[in-house]
């Protein structure tokens, strides 16, 4: 008998250390596996817009090159992505992932184009360290929807080599709205093919990127926190407006201003013939035979009287409520925020990464600029509306409305047109 | 009547000369352009190909999108051809019931703007399951031919002198074998006209093709190619979208010549009556 | 067949009676895929479209229910629509004379026969067969500031010194459209022309001449009056097609700049996919069906000209 219980308690023992053994570092290595999805070699349909094309190329090759699964990705006009996402939502035929303007996510998450991914993203063991803005922005009703895909902050870009030519002191960038003002007046009058600065004077998108944030800069806001109400005929944005009015009345803009509608408005500034400019917070690609890595300066956008702010934009990834190939999707979002693909492929190509904890890595920190890229997302803003694509980037919505008459119509319309847009922000 | 000779003439020859120039240059640019050099473009240097390439790499690849045309229009033609011959055989020479109501109702079609029904056409396709299929818009585009389809079918099946098929029919041939044999080769060139026109129509068409083809891989050609145009941040190709042009246009313009007297033909049966 | 109609009709009677039955249904069955396609895909939508335009019908949530008369009562108020009707109605107006116009004088000049001629019609049908987005996506890069040839050979000319922007102000793209669309259909309006003028005998003209009227006389009293129901068809067909016009703004201008070239299509276009609703795209759509039944009504009145011959 007591033998019987002896080897019982051994057997008992020996099995509990056994299973102890394998339970524990295999079941925390099933739990490893689980969050990175699945990469059986499906093929996984993958929508972006235009505008965001280079960076999410780069990570989708990347991503192609190093896994099974193998990702179909279709880059929409920017202009069109809105109409082209609802047509496809409305006959159930979304890919299995696409991103979106972080903008427009209000609106889509509450429609319900995405999959919830609640589970999924408390799954990932870094989740504490990515940006919340894009995350929060893709929340709705308390459930997750969507993941940081591509960051896309506003900052000010100026050609040091024309500011030297100028008399500006190259390291010296302008630091408030009135000495970017005197900064692109200067490079101008070098004369020639040089301009001192362009904007996209038929272009909604553009000018929420590169405008707003100088007001933000000054604490001014430029809406109500629920997106229901707008503030665009403030004090502060009737000066900004202003600005740039003179700026294009002086012929200080480069040719093509006014018509811009969008499309182009980023290749004007690596030609290497424009003083000073907002551009998207990105070197992927942009150094070249007209104007070398070393003369692209970079500076927070300021206000009126100072202060930095910048336009948290970007774009945001979610799965599709059509996906029948969740998991596999999930592989690739899962990925993207990995550290390899964060820093060999987003940091490496210049830009902003989506974890903070990886902001201080050797490819930015190598280049002052990205470490400025990286810092000045702490200090921006993501605004909120439920109707922001059709009121401002709607190539007939009325915030273009509003810009055309301030920048090179009948200004005393403002007003009125501030009320058109107040109308078409109420849900 | 004029004077007689070439020097009376010359006014003539020079402004139908200018004229053909303006019509011609538009399409010799479109050709000359795809090949040349430009920024921005696949073709930065020399003259060469580079365009044409571009337009393989974009998106699901030119093969594919030149197929879904090739697919979208032989469905639309041989669907208009079959329902306008059997329907055309029908209204010539058949009474029934609701007969000419039908043939206004067809005809009525043409008054409805084509906006107007791609809405609804939208909702509808998707509840029947035909939503983002080349069959589906095919089916639409088939029914838009139909009012012309229709008009010239009917009207050439009735210029066939009814003695022909009357003695087939005596002789105990039944009515699928008298429009077999002996209707059928008498409209040939009618179906000619309408097969073309289904074609051109069913090839060229944009609206269409943009609301109810949401899979980028399913576009036809002049949806890929207006799509095409804005690919990269901070430059439009314009290179490869002359060349998208010219792929497009070609066999168009080929076909057309091919057949340019079927398509006179369209307009001398119905232009006159208005 | 029952021994009573045989002994009423007789034999012939029945015979043809069967006949007749048999021809009807023989009929229908010829007619069966023309009446499927057509209820299914033109009867069909008009009736949801119909539904539709009374509904709170959004694009991705569907259906939710009847809010009639909202949709409609949305339309006038919308910002964008008094423009793009003004616009439209200006464009349309352009448009037909300019088309019609060329279209006519192309076909006095081609009505001759002879190769040159032959040569000519074909030459002028040629941008007719190529289609309206490709003409669109044509002139896109004939007008760009990149790659179009227009401008340089302006500029080499010493006639400019700037580079010209076709579609950069409302004006220069109304008058850059309206060129496009003149380049691609005037020879199919020469050609609807053409077919009119060919149908007027002959002998009209010599006995015209043998009376000594004049070239002008001859056109503006016998050809023009002659050749009415042909410009009636004419004009019906470019005043529909114009006022429905869509594609080559949507590829050109995009409604621009500054949304002064929205057409009314464009606008159901932007209601169904930009704002997302159904409801009010089609109720938009229903409004231009009414008075387009209404101008075709119109139209074909004229068309019964009291002194047709």
């Amino acid at each position: 008998m007591r033998d019987f219980r002896k080897t019982l308690m051994v057997a008992m023992g020996t099995t509990a250390i056994t299973v102890g053994l394998f339970a524990g570092p295999l079941g925390v290595a099933a739990q490893d596996d689980a969050w990175q999805g699945v990469d059986d070699g499906t093929t996984v349909t993958m929508w972006t817009r235009a505008a965001t094309q280079a960076r999410s190329q780069a990570l989708v090759d990347a991503y192609n090159a190093s896994h099974q699964n193998q990702i179909e990705l279709t880059v929409v006009p920017t202009d069109d992505y809105q109409a082209v996402v609802g047509a496809a939502a409305g006959s159930n035929s979304l890919p299995d992932l696409f991103s979106a303007d972080v903008v427009f996510m209000p609106n889509w998450t509450s429609q319900g184009l995405f999959t919830d991914i609640t589970d999924k993203i408390a799954s990932l063991p870094f989740i504490d360290q990515v940006g919340p803005a894009h995350i929060d922005a893709s929340t709705w009703d308390g459930k997750k929807y969507g993941l940081p895909f591509v960051i896309d902050l506003s900052v000010w870009m100026y050609n040091k080599e024309l500011f030297r030519q100028a008399g500006l002191d190259p390291e010296k960038p302008p630091t408030t709205l009135a000495e970017f003002d005197a900064a692109a007046r200067a490079v101008d009058a070098l004369g020639g093919d040089i301009n001192g600065t362009f904007f996209g004077g038929s272009c909604g998108g553009c000018n929420v990127f590169t405008w707003w944030p100088i007001s933000w800069a000054d604490g001014e806001p430029v809406m109500n926190p629920e997106g229901t109400e707008s503030y665009l005929n403030s004090e502060t944005m009737r000066t900004i407006y202003s600005t740039f009015r003179a700026l294009h009345e002086d012929g200080i803009t480069a040719p093509g201003t006014q018509e811009e509608q969008g499309p182009t408005w980023t290749g004007f500034f690596p030609q290497g013939n424009i003083g000073i400019m907002p551009m998207p917070a990105s070197l992927q690609g942009m150094a070249n035979d007209n104007l070398k890595d070393e003369d692209i300066g970079v500076t927070q956008i300021a206000g009126i009287n100072g202060g930095q702010s910048t336009f948290v934009g970007g774009d945001s990834i979610g799965i599709s409520r059509d996906s029948k190939v969740a998991d596999q999707a999930w592989s690739f979002l899962a990925w993207m925020l990995g550290d390899e693909a964060q820093v060999e492929v987003v940091a490496k190509g210049g830009n902003v990464v989506a974890r903070t904890d990886l902001a201080d890595n050797q490819y930015s920190s190598a280049d002052p600029r990205l470490v400025l890229f990286n810092s000045v997302a702490g200090v921006g803003e993501t605004p909120f509306a439920l109707n922001f694509g059709q009121t401002y980037n709607d190539p007939q919505g009325p915030w273009l409305v509003l810009l055309y008459d301030a920048l090179f119509g009948d200004a005393s319309l403002i007003d009125a047109d501030n009320d058109a847009i107040n109308d078409s922000l109420q849900p | 009547m004029t004077t007689s000779g070439a020097v009376g003439r010359m006014p003539f020859y020079v402004l139908t000369g200018g004229l053909a120039v303006i019509f011609l240059f538009p399409l010799v640019w479109s050709a000359v352009a795809s090949i040349s050099p430009a920024g921005a473009t696949g073709q930065t240097h020399g003259y060469g190909l580079g365009n044409y390439a571009t337009l393989f790499d974009f998106g699901a690849g030119l093969p594919r999108f030149f197929l879904n045309s090739v697919i979208v229009s032989v469905l639309t033609v041989t669907i208009t051809l079959v329902v306008s011959l059997f329907g055309g055989y029908a209204f010539a020479r058949f009474e029934f019931p609701g007969k000419e109501l039908l043939f206004l109702v067809t005809l009525a079609i043409l008054m409805v703007p084509y906006a107007t029904l791609l809405i609804p056409l939208y909702v509808l396709l998707n509840a029947i399951g035909l939503q983002n299929s080349l069959i589906g818009l095919s089916l639409v585009l088939a029914m838009y031919q139909l009012p012309f389809a229709m008009f010239m079918m009917r009207i050439s099946f009735e210029a066939v002198p009814r003695e022909l098929e009357d003695a087939a029919l005596v002789d105990g041939c039944g009515s699928f074998a008298a429009l077999r044999r002996i209707l059928l080769p008498a409209v040939v060139p009618g179906l000619i006209t309408v097969g073309l026109f289904a074609f051109l129509a069913a090839w060229n068409d944009f609206f269409a093709p943009l609301i109810l083809i949401s899979d980028p891989s399913q576009a036809p050609l002049p949806l890929a190619i207006a799509t095409l145009r804005q690919q990269t941040m901070g430059a439009i190709d314009y290179g490869a979208t002359e060349a998208g042009v010219v792929v497009m246009a070609l066999p168009c313009v080929l076909l057309f010549l091919l057949l340019q007297r079927y398509y006179v033909r369209g307009f001398m049966s119905g232009a006159v009556k208005g | 067949m029952t021994a009573a109609s045989r002994r009423t009709g007789g034999p012939s009677s029945t015979a043809r009676l069967s006949l007749r039955r048999s021809r009807q249904l023989q009929g229908i069955a010829y007619a069966t895929p023309t009446i499927v396609l057509v209820a299914v895909f033109f009867i069909l939508p008009l009736l949801l479209v119909g539904r539709m335009s009374v509904s709170d019908w959004s694009l991705l949530s569907g259906d939710r229910g009847i809010n009639f008369p909202d949709n409609f009562a949305e339309i006038t108020p919308n910002r964008l629509f008094w423009p793009a009707v003004v616009f439209t109605i200006e464009y349309t107006l352009l448009v037909t004379v300019l088309l019609v116009g060329l279209g006519l004088g192309l076909a006095l000049l081609v009505q001759e026969g002879g190769r040159y001629v032959g040569g000519l019609r074909t030459i002028f049908l040629l941008p007719v067969a190529v289609g309206l987005a490709s003409a669109s996506l044509l002139f896109w890069g004939l007008y760009s500031p990149s790659i179009g040839p227009i401008g340089p050979v302006l500029q080499q000319m010493g006639l400019t010194s700037e580079p010209i922007s076709f579609l950069g102000t409302p004006l220069a793209a109304l008058l850059s459209t309206t060129f496009l669309i003149v380049w691609k259909f005037a020879g199919l309006y020469m050609l609807i022309l053409l077919v009119g003028l060919q149908a007027i005998p002959r002998e009209v003209y010599e006995a015209a001449a043998v009376d000594g009227a004049s070239r002008s006389q001859t056109l503006r009293r016998i050809t023009l009056p002659l050749l009415r129901p042909s410009l009636a068809l004419a004009l019906i067909l470019c005043i529909t097609g114009s006022l429905l016009a869509f594609d080559q703004f949507f590829i050109l201008t995009k409604g621009g700049p500054n949304n002064s070239t929205v057409t009314v299509v464009q606008l159901i276009y932007r209601e169904a996919f930009q704002r997302q609703n159904l409801g009010t795209a089609a109720a938009l759509s229903i409004i231009v069906l009414i008075v387009l039944l209404a101008l075709n009504v119109v139209q074909f009145r004229g068309l019964r000209s009291p002194d047709k011959a």
